[in-house]
């Protein structure tokens, strides 16, 4: 066993928990969509590509690009976020909320794959 | 020449080292960005969770959106004030940390990015990349040379003259930043690493199609076997020119391929032998090696008969001392070390008077300072000449900067050894024709060789004009095709002056050389054929007017058969005066 596996594997999985929690309920609701779980999966998620940064394998640039999907689409959930909130005449309302969700849902895909290729990773190694 | 098992080969080193420089980046700067990255996420939460006072007096908290455009310019030392509403003592207090941990954890990626673009590791990866990719973008022609020590360098002056591209490989990063001083006509690209690794010549472009000969001219004879040896084995067929001064080593690189090894020891006591045997032909040859412009060498003969003194009996005695006995010479070898004199030896210190004494010098006739000190040479021939001034002496001169003292001795034969082999290789590369002449040349005697000296300087002078090959095929000639072809063109007939052919050019033949055979300093009755090479030597101006006649119908009818046509097509329409043409 491998620290180095052991984190990779943690921030890898906690980005796709605390992106499934924040996506998790009905879409428009902000009551069910707390912002500090959006945050986290934001920083996590940043902590998950730079982790998977400098690998050459061909699984590991898959990885990285999954990783880079997530990221775009969590930042871009975070600034409809930022926007509903700040600049919006109408605020925070279900409209705002539903894209920022589903924007986070559009991660969670991605943060899937990832969870995907870890496993696939982790059999084919004990395969050989 | 080029399998599909090389090819992959080459490609997967290209690819290996044009990716590797980013993934070094990727890979040290993990640990820097994850730490600003959490340091940024703490300070940010932080500040949301503690509760700051609006105007009226309530407990807000700040909103992500606030808290993270205060980190921003909070962390990046920029500063714009406390934001919304005046902080609390609570929020300063963790404001307060914060600036703290943030410019350490800007710092610290800032620092580690400077540190990777100072690291070693990363220089040299960025200059393997840089490396890589110029030398896989040489479109021309170009020998790879591995050692740019002395001879290196000599050796790629005189290429880069005559137009030659080449790339370099040493194992010292100095003498590779030589490289950016010299002021070459060509970009030469050049990388500091081992040559013992056939990676290493791979991406020095030993798999590049475009690589021509591979030339192993380190100090190390271990290193110079290993070039040989992987080229032989990964090109086969790729020329290899490869110095060594060893003959057991000589032995092991023959066994791959066919590589053409130098050695200087080995030279200096053939060069030796033919000054012994022909003085006319040494004279000859090392007039026309050392290049265009040369003035005639003077004809030093060396005593052909009596005794020869030796010092130093290392790998360049033994040999020079094989050399002479095999010329019927009579041979006294001094050494320090007792199992090195061998027999008829004397063992010590040549420096010493006394160890001097016992070699008679008085009635030797020839004196070899051969030894590895330069310090040591000098002194031994001063010494030798104060006992007898007659002596003929022959010195090696080891270190470059010890030339002008050596010339100031004014000795009768000096080996340089990076000097002959950088001589020797560029004779092979510049004019192979003439390498060739050189080799057979000697088998030819003294009368003969005397004699070409003697038509060279009545011709041109007793100053070497331009030794230049001309090629009679329909590329190069196609003046004279219709006669090559006929068996009219004869060697005397071409070498007539375009403007009065009862003249002759101020060239002279030196060889003719054909799928047949060759024919070394071809009389003038030789009949020419298609396809001949022709070695020449002799003044620029011949060689141009020659390049008008091989290139001009009317100027080679004027030159082979006499007869005057116009060059024009309209005059030779009018005239009725057409030059021959191909019979096809």
């Amino acid at each position: 066993m491998s620290l180095e596996k052991v984190i990779f594997g943690f921030f890898v999985l906690l980005a796709a928990t605390l992106n499934f929690g924040f996506f998790i309920g009905d879409l428009s609701d902000p009551s069910l969509h707390n912002v500090y779980e959006l945050f986290a999966a934001v920083v996590v998620s940043l902590i998950a590509t730079v982790l998977k940064f400098g690998d050459r394998t061909q699984i590991g640039a898959v990885h990285l690009a999954t990783s880079l999907v997530a990221d775009l689409q969590l930042i871009a959930a975070a600034l409809v976020w930022g926007y509903a909130t700040q600049i919006s005449s109408t605020g925070l309302d279900g409209a705002a909320m539903a894209s920022v969700v589903s924007l986070s849902g559009g991660a969670l895909l991605a943060n899937l794959v990832s969870v995907v290729l870890l496993v696939i990773e982790t059999v084919s190694f004990h395969r050989r | 020449m080029a399998g599909p098992g090389l090819r992959g080969w080459r490609l997967s080193t290209r690819s290996a080292e044009t990716s590797s420089t980013i993934f070094l980046i990727l890979r040290r700067m993990r640990a820097p960005l994850i730490v600003l990255i959490t340091i940024f996420a703490v300070s940010v939460l932080g500040l949301t969770l503690i509760p700051g006072r609006d105007e009226a007096g309530h407990a807000v908290r700040m909103g992500f959106f606030d808290a993270f455009y205060f980190m921003s310019y909070t962390a990046t030392t920029i500063g714009y004030g406390e934001i919304p509403q005046p902080f609390t003592g609570g929020q300063r207090l963790w404001v307060m940390a914060t600036i703290y941990l943030t410019v350490v954890g800007w710092a610290y990626a800032i620092g580690s990015l400077l540190t990777l673009l100072q690291d070693r590791a990363f220089r040299q990866a960025l200059a393997l990349q840089r490396f890589t990719r110029t030398v896989a973008r040489l479109r021309e022609p170009f020998l790879l040379i591995v050692g740019y020590g002395q001879t290196g360098q000599l050796l790629g002056r005189s290429l880069d003259a005559i137009g030659r591209r080449f790339v370099v490989l040493d194992v010292s990063g100095e003498r590779v930043d030589v490289l950016d001083i010299d002021s070459y006509h060509a970009d030469v690209p050049g990388l500091a690493a081992d040559a013992g690794d056939p990676h290493t010549l791979g991406v020095a472009g030993l798999g590049h199609p475009r690589c021509e000969g591979v030339l192993a001219l380190t100090d190390d004879d271990e290193v110079n076997l290993v070039v040989a040896m992987t080229a032989a084995l990964l090109r086969p067929g790729l020329p290899v020119i490869a110095r060594t001064v060893s003959p057991a080593i000589e032995q092991r690189m023959r066994a791959f391929g066919s590589p053409a090894v130098v050695n200087p020891f080995d030279r200096f006591g053939d060069h030796l032998r033919v000054a012994l045997r022909s003085p006319a032909s040494y004279q000859l040859m090392s007039w026309l090696e050392s290049g265009p412009g040369a003035d005639l060498p003077d004809r030093g003969r060396p005593p052909t008969a009596g005794r020869w003194v030796i010092c130093g009996y290392g790998r360049f005695g033994r040999k020079l001392a094989e050399d002479l006995r095999a010329e019927g010479l009579e041979i006294t070898v001094i050494d320090v070390r007792p199992d090195a004199a061998g027999g008829p030896g004397i063992v010590g210190d040549a420096s010493e008077p006394a160890v001097m004494a016992r070699a008679e010098l008085d009635r030797a006739v020839g004196f070899v300072a051969g030894t590895d000190n330069d310090t040591t040479n000098l002194s031994l021939i001063a010494a030798a000449r104060r006992i007898n001034p007659a002596l003929f002496i022959a010195s090696r001169q080891n270190r470059p900067a010890s030339a002008p003292l050596f010339a100031a001795m004014d000795t009768d034969r000096l080996l340089v050894p990076a000097e002959t082999v950088a001589r020797e290789i560029y004779a092979q590369l510049s004019t192979p024709l003439l390498w060739r002449f050189l080799q057979d040349m000697p088998a030819r005697g003294d009368d003969w060789a005397a004699g070409i000296i003697g038509r060279l300087t009545r011709l041109c002078g007793p100053r070497l004009g331009s030794v230049w090959k001309v090629e009679l095929t329909g590329r190069d000639a196609p003046a004279l095709e219709p006669y090559l072809g006929a068996g009219d063109a004869t060697v005397g007939g071409l070498l007539r002056h375009p403007q009065d052919r009862d003249r002759s050019l101020a060239a002279v033949p030196l060889l003719l050389h054909r799928d047949s055979g060759t024919v070394l300093g071809p009389d003038g009755d030789v009949t020419l054929e298609p396809g001949d090479q022709l070695l020449l030597a002799g003044r620029p101006s011949a060689r141009r007017a020659l390049l008008d006649t091989m290139t001009h119908h009317a100027v080679s009818e004027y030159v082979l058969t006499g007869r005057t046509v116009p060059s024009g097509w309209l005059w030779q329409r009018v005239t009725g005066k057409v030059p021959r043409r191909p019979a096809s």
